[in-house]
């Protein structure tokens, strides 16, 4: 019997069709063609760019971008509408000065160096009062919206306005801590421990699980299993640990499932600066920062972008017992 | 230069290219590849491979199930949702599930193996429509279901399997999420301002005209001034009033004529590329609201999400709304 299941925070429902599974497979091809490049035209090998931030990774900013400080901000009405300029950020975080396509192959030291860099230019960005919101995030391969050169590398964003996904998350979060007086994603946390059927890996201070109401095949959440709102205030001192988590999901995806297209996503907290109010007093108790890893396996097709139901064909619960047995020793 | 623009209705922000927007040609075309016709089921002689018809049209005296058709209604081999049970939720803690009960039916569009649905005849057209409404009307009776889903795949980054001209259609024990947020969203439009947020739209449209592709008396194809796809083109009724179920056979040629010279220019502009509509109708077994206005969305596949859009629902747009809409205006 299939599912319909509801994600506890953003309140979406997605149905869990195990029948879907046995219909001929709709599955993304493989990037084969994204180790071809070589060193010595690489961008990225030869950046020439002005470094933010230098040291074991290389920050620039995006030239050609969609965002911009260049343009001032300015917000009006055209009609029904409302228009932002394309005021924010957007930089590159080169991941390593080696010619390596994906994190997965890094030593967790590397990783540990790409975090601290996430960090550092957060803790920056976020001095900046015309920015609601900064979000870092990887695209490996062209199937997961990235460009086909193969140099590890990710990207940080600014924006001045909230995006709709992170309001959907912190509405849901809020709703929850005002009816039961607890954070959601802690609660969460401690049910998938107790029931251990979808937590995939833990480590000192992180827990992976194959969501409840997972939107794709094989999608993981990994949560710090401290209840915090920011990923800047709550990171320091684990960016080790937080790196061996993400080499070892990566390394489970890339023996497991075949080398696939993915993107991560890190969700923290919207900044606050000094707004009053309570909406913005309780976000640090309601609001639980954690990173989304997605595998890009099969295609959204009309009826998940005219719905917004997502229709996955193997249960969580299967992917996460699947991804625990992948052995990448 | 870019701009963030608000969608009146939903609330959510795109990102619209207004300088160095792509043209047509700077999208990567997708060759779509067809498989022999002897393995699809779909074709006249495989009906047997398909669960039985639930609704057709046919040539008089043929009967269910025979070779002699032009649509044919099935469900699908492969249901997300299943018809028998109960559709009450249980908790598991911070868990809320369901049986995932709903109806989910294939609509073969046309007997002929290659041919693209652009390029049916009027005629042909207007049988599919029409096929839509009758199985709308006929999910409506089963009390469980709250919304009929109707949509379609065309190619393989668009999600189809299936290469035979196909659409589906799945009802749901419950309002899907964007439907919702469309139903609110005009609600409090219309707290707000006592009008129509989609006749508003498309007042404005009308007034600046540049977003406009193609119109007649009753419906009007526009690109969405706060598109999240490029390419993405809205059709509206220009009557408020006029549903979907209850629209007649003279309504549906009008929509026939606006839709079907839609998809053509969209095929012909951008090289046959891949995409998905959906129709956005109101609710069945569902108390009427009055600020509602049933349309349908085109979105052309041509660019692939980031972590970025996937991750904050931002959408980016590489081609400002008023080049598309002047690009497909200008297209046969």
């Amino acid at each position: 019997m299939p599912q319909l299941r509801k994600d506890p925070v953003t309140e979406r429902w997605v149905i869990i069709a195990t029948e879907r599974a046995r219909r001929p497979g709709n599955f993304v091809k493989r990037d084969e063609n994204l180790n071809d490049d070589s060193a010595s035209d690489c961008k990225f090998c030869n950046s020439t760019e002005t470094a933010i931030l230098n040291g074991h990774t290389k920050v620039i900013s995006h030239a050609g971008s969609f965002l911009s400080t260049d343009q001032k901000y300015s917000h009006k009405g055209k009609g029904l509408y409302d228009v932002v300029s394309g005021f924010g950020t957007h930089e590159v975080v080169i991941e390593t000065s080696e010619h390596v396509a994906n994190m997965a192959d890094f030593s967790i030291e590397q990783i540990k160096y790409v975090l601290e860099a996430y960090k550092v230019r957060m803790i920056e960005l976020q001095k900046n009062k015309l920015f609601q919101y900064i979000v870092a995030y990887k695209n490996y391969g062209e199937s997961a919206g990235g460009r086909n050169i193969a140099h590890a590398r990710s990207h940080i964003i600014a924006t001045p306005i909230q995006p709709a996904r992170v309001a959907e998350m912190f509405h849901g979060a809020k709703k929850y801590h005002r009816e039961h007086g607890k954070c959601i994603y802690c609660d969460l946390i401690k049910q998938e421990k107790e029931k251990n059927e979808r937590v995939v890996f833990e480590t000192d201070h992180f827990i992976a699980i194959a969501p409840f109401a997972a939107r794709f095949l094989f999608e993981i959440t990994i949560l710090p299993k401290e209840h915090h709102a920011d990923f800047t205030g709550n990171i320091e001192g684990k960016e080790g640990d937080l790196a061996l988590m993400l080499k070892t999901m990566l390394m489970k995806f890339k023996v497991g499932l075949d080398d696939p297209a993915y993107n991560y996503v890190i969700h923290t907290a919207p900044l606050r600066h000094d707004r009053e109010g309570e909406k913005w007093k309780t976000i640090k108790d309601d609001y639980h920062w954690h990173i989304e890893l997605m595998p890009k396996l099969t295609q959204v097709a009309g009826f998940e972008k005219g719905t917004g139901f997502y229709i996955n064909s193997i249960p969580p619960e299967n992917t996460a017992q699947y991804l625990k047995e992948v052995d990448i020793s | 230069m870019t701009e963030f623009r608000r969608d009146p209705i939903l609330g959510q922000w795109a990102i619209v290219h207004k300088t160095n927007s792509w043209k047509p040609e700077d999208y990567k075309e997708e060759k779509h590849e067809f498989t022999q016709e002897q393995t699809c089921q779909f074709c006249p002689g495989k009906e047997h491979q398909t669960p039985e018809e639930v609704d057709s049209v046919r040539k008089e005296g043929s009967h269910p199930n025979d070779s002699n058709w032009q649509v044919r209604v099935v469900p699908n081999k492969f249901p997300a949702l299943k018809i028998e049970g109960e559709t009450d939720p249980w908790q598991e803690g911070v868990f809320e599930m369901l049986n995932g009960v709903g109806a989910h039916e294939v609509v073969i569009e046309t007997p002929e193996h290659k041919k693209n649905f652009a390029d049916f005849t009027p005629e042909e057209f207007l049988n599919v429509l029409q096929k839509y409404q009758s199985r709308t009307v006929d999910l409506e009776k089963d009390k469980r279901f709250k919304y009929v889903t109707i949509f379609r795949n065309y190619g393989n980054s668009a999600g189809a399997t299936v290469e035979h001209a196909h659409s589906q259609i799945i009802a749901l024990p419950m309002v899907p999420r964007y439907v919702q947020g469309e139903l609110d969203g005009a609600q409090n439009y219309y707290n707000e301002y006592q009008t129509c947020v989609f006749c508003d739209m498309i007042e404005q449209e009308a007034d600046e005209k540049e977003r406009i592709v193609v119109e007649n008396d009753d419906f009007i194809s526009f690109c969405p001034f706060v598109s999240r796809y490029s390419f993405e083109t809205w059709i509206v009724p220009k009557d408020h009033k006029m549903m979907f179920t209850q629209l007649t056979e003279d309504r549906l040629k009008s929509l026939t004529e606006v839709f079907k010279s839609t998809l053509s220019k969209i095929k012909s502009c951008l090289n046959d590329p891949s995409y998905n509509f959906f129709l956005h109708i109101f609710p069945v077994n569902y108390e009427r609201q009055e600020s509602f206005h049933w349309h349908i969305e085109i979105v052309p596949k041509l660019t692939k999400l980031s972590g970025f859009e996937w991750g904050t629902g931002f959408y980016v747009v590489h081609t400002d709304p008023k080049d598309a809409a002047k690009y497909l205006r200008e297209a046969s």
